[in-house]
This record gives structure tokens, sequence and C-alpha cells, in this order.
């Protein structure tokens, strides 16, 4: 009488399940922080994206939801950044003389360069990203630099190789 | 090894280099191919910088930056409103039929419609124009709107909807209400009560939730946006600095001071930059310019 086996464990996790069961909590989570359900369902489909990418077997996860917020942090997190970088970009854009506008194609790239740039930068000191800045953007010496930053030649020198060795270190 | 990379890039950079560390990087670069592919890298990284337009990519990677806790708490707390979509594609010009139209800050904007009359925008302003109603939305923002024509055009705000034709009028909406001037002709004034008033050429009044205020004259040198001018008859400069900041992206802040020093002057908007160093030469200022976006007035030191 005592043949059917209960099992005590959860049925394994599948992408599919993940899916299934978490969006829409995942979802509505993102919508709470964002203000807006578009952004919510783009970073929601990035989630699991990066959960798919990621090496962590998705079998063996104990708290989805947890490991799901844990990924969705950090994407809002480079989603404001993005947003930042958009805002000051548009902001400079509007400035322009209407002559020196770029075409659309054109602020396109730039913003996707521009993107891809910042993201890179993500993470120095402000003084040595901003060294770096006038050094790769407006050709500024490492003397003129100094007198901006009110530091030493040799301090500019260090920043500089910091900002290159970032730089570097990340896959571009 | 990216370090080692780095440390010749700040080298050779720095203008200090001899012929030795010319030498001796070659050296570098040859004695490992993977020291050769860092450096080609690096070379790549130079020239994606050195292809961007300076002053965008300048003003956009430097700007002011909160700092990541700060981002990270944004980031983690219940947006309180629907932020504004920032879409690139909102910039670009768009059909004047039926369409949303918006300035950034800064920006002005000047519409020719089918009629003859034209339709301008000041700094941060977006409309709805519907040309098959002859409706125009003041969504936010200022706009003048000059009509030769007898057929009417309906300007909705949210207290109100002006009636103009054949009339030049300019409305400025703001947290509080409306401010309509009146420049030419005359324009019916209907509040959101139902009660219907007309303003003159020459007269200025609030319109507000409860209802159009009375009629004042004004100076029409306080609409001078629409030519591209800010004109000051001996202003405080404190007011003169807050109607300037409508035209700056980014923050501008001055010492308290110098709230009550007069300006007299007509400045040019294209170039709200030059304006700023225009008022501190002349007030005998001082301009800190953390970066284009952060920028604060005080007394100069002497």
């Amino acid at each position: 009488m005592n043949d059917a086996v209960v099992s005590t464990h959860a049925p394994e996790l599948t992408l599919s399940s993940l899916y299934r069961d978490h969006r829409s909590w995942l979802e509505s989570w993102l919508r709470r922080r964002l203000g807006n359900a578009w952004d919510a369902a783009d970073l929601s489909q990035d989630t699991f994206l990066r959960v798919l990418a990621s090496a962590q077997p998705i079998a063996q996860m104990q708290e989805p939801r947890a490991y799901l917020v844990t990924v969705g942090k950090r994407l809002l997190v480079n989603f404001h950044q993005r947003r930042s970088l958009e805002q000051a970009y548009l902001q400079a854009l509007a400035n322009l003389p209407e002559a020196c506008v770029p075409s659309p194609e054109q602020r396109w790239l730039v913003l996707e360069t521009l993107q891809a740039l910042d993201e890179l930068l993500d993470g120095l000191p402000v003084l040595v990203r901003r060294a770096f800045l006038w050094s790769q953007l407006e050709g500024l010496g490492y003397r003129e630099i100094a007198e901006r930053l009110d530091v030493s030649e040799r301090t500019v020198k260090r920043y500089m190789a910091q900002a290159y060795e970032h730089c570097l270190l990340v896959d571009l | 090894m990216a370090r080692a990379a780095a440390q010749w890039l700040a080298l050779l950079e720095s203008g200090a280099a001899t012929e030795h560390d010319h030498a001796a990087l070659q050296h570098w670069r040859d004695s490992h191919p993977q020291h050769e592919q860092t450096w080609q890298k690096a070379q790549t990284l130079r020239q994606r910088f050195s292809a961007l337009p300076q002053a965008l990519a300048m003003a956009s990677l430097d700007r002011p930056q909160p700092g990541r806790r700060a981002v990270l708490k944004r980031a983690l707390g219940i947006a309180a409103l629907v932020p504004t979509a920032w879409l690139v594609s909102r910039q670009l010009p768009i059909e004047v039929w039926r369409a949303d139209l918006h300035t950034a800050t800064g920006e002005r904007k000047r519409i020719p419609l089918d009629d003859g009359g034209n339709l301008q925008l000041n700094t941060a302003t977006a409309v709805d124009v519907d040309l098959a109603q002859r409706r125009i939305t003041l969504v936010d923002g200022e706009l003048a709107l000059n009509l030769p024509g007898a057929t009417a055009m309906t300007v909705q705000t949210r207290y109100g909807e002006l009636s103009v034709s054949q009339a030049d009028v300019c409305i400025r909406q703001q947290a509080a209400g409306c401010l309509v001037s009146v420049l030419k002709g005359a324009v019916q004034v209907r509040d959101r009560n139902g009660q219907v008033a007309t303003l003159q050429g020459g007269q200025q009044a609030p319109l507000k939730a409860g209802g159009l205020g009375a009629w004042v004259p004004f100076d029409v040198s306080q609409l001078g946006w629409r030519d591209g001018v800010l004109t000051a008859q001996n202003q405080a400069l404190g007011d003169f600095l807050r109607e300037l900041e409508r035209y700056r992206p980014g923050v501008l802040r001055w010492e308290p001071s110098l709230e009550n020093l007069r300006v007299t002057g007509s400045f040019r908007l294209d170039d709200t930059d030059r304006i700023l160093n225009l008022l501190a030469s002349t007030l005998g200022l001082e301009l800190q310019a953390r970066t284009r976006y952060w920028v604060t007035l005080r007394k100069a030191m002497s």
C-alpha cells in the first residue's frame, strides 16, 4: 500500500521553467524601479539572456529569484548610466550650432562609440578619467593636464598608465 | 602585460621618451606576439577616441557623474515618476501635419505654417500640432504663434485655451499657470471654467486654474527670445541668471551676495557661455567651471 513514492525534490530547473515561473515577477520588480513597462520588459529579457550566457548551471540554482535580482540590479545600474550618457550627449548636440550637427546616422554611430567607451572607462577614479579624456580627446600634454588638475606631471603620467591598463584589461 | 603596455604608452605620451626608450619599446613589442597584440589593441583604443567629434565626446564622457553608489541607489529605488524617454529619434525633423515637436534645453525652433504664419518654440518646449484640426497643444514650455490669416487656430494649455487669428501671441506655461502676452491683434481666452475674455495687443495676463487674471502692459523686449536675444534693463543679476538658466543644460550657481547686482544689455542666446563670460568681465566676477555643465559665479578675488 505504500509503494507510491513522493519525491521531496523540486523538479529540476530549466531555462524554460525559470522563464515561465519568474519572468512576470521579475518584470514587475523591474517596472517598480524603472517606472515604465517597456524598459522593464527589455531589461527582463536581457536578464534572462545573461543567465543563459553565464557559467552557473541553471539546474543547480538554489534561489532563482535572488539570482535573477542580482543580475537584474547590475543591468539596472548600466541602464541608468547609459541614460545619463544619452542625456549628456543630446544636450551637447542641442548646444551645437546647426551647421555642426552631424547627420542622423552619424549621431547614432557616435553614440554607440560613446557608450562603448563610457562602459570601458567605468570604474576609473574621476580625476584619472578626466586626465585621460583630456589627453585622448583634446590632445592636451601632460604639463597642461597637470596644471588644470593642480597635480604634478609625474602624477599625470601615473594616471595615464592607470587608465591605459584599465582599458587594456577589458576586451575591446 | 597590460601594465607594461600601459607604462610604455604613458611614457611615450609624456613627450619625455628618449631614442633609447623607443628602441626598448620596439624590442618589447618584438619579443612576444602577445606584446605586439596588446600594443595593437592600445592603438585601436586611441583611434576610437580620436575619431570622435571632440566637443560632443568631451561633454558626454566628462558629464558630472553622481558616483557609482548614487547611481546604484537611484537604480534600485522605486521610480516616483515615469521618466521621459530620451530617444534620439525625437530629435529628428518631423512632418508638421500632425506631430509632436519639442526642443531640448537651449534649443529654439521656428516652424513655418502653411497659411503664412509661423510657430516658434522656445527652450525645453513640447507641443502637439494638429493642423487638420487647427489645434496646437502646449504640453510644456513656451511658444510664440504669429498668424496673419483669418482662419483661427486653437492653442490648448493646461489652464484653458486660446483662439488665435490675425494675431501675434506668446504663451509661456509653468507649473503655476500660463503667462499670455499678445503682441498684435486680439486673442480670445477661454479658461477652464468656460469664462471667455479677450486680450488686446500690448496686454499681458496670467491664466491660471482660477481663470484669467488682470492684464498689465508689457515690454516687448521680454520676448526677445523670438529673435534669439535675452535683454535686461537694470535687472537684478539673480533674476537674469534664473532666466538664463532655462537655456543652459546643467547646473548654474552663484553666490547669494551677487543676487542684487544690476545687469543691462542684450545678449545673444546662441552662446550662453559667452553671456556668462561677458557678465563676469563687466561685473568683476569669477567663473568657475568644473565642467561645461557645472558653472559657479563668484566675486573675483582681488
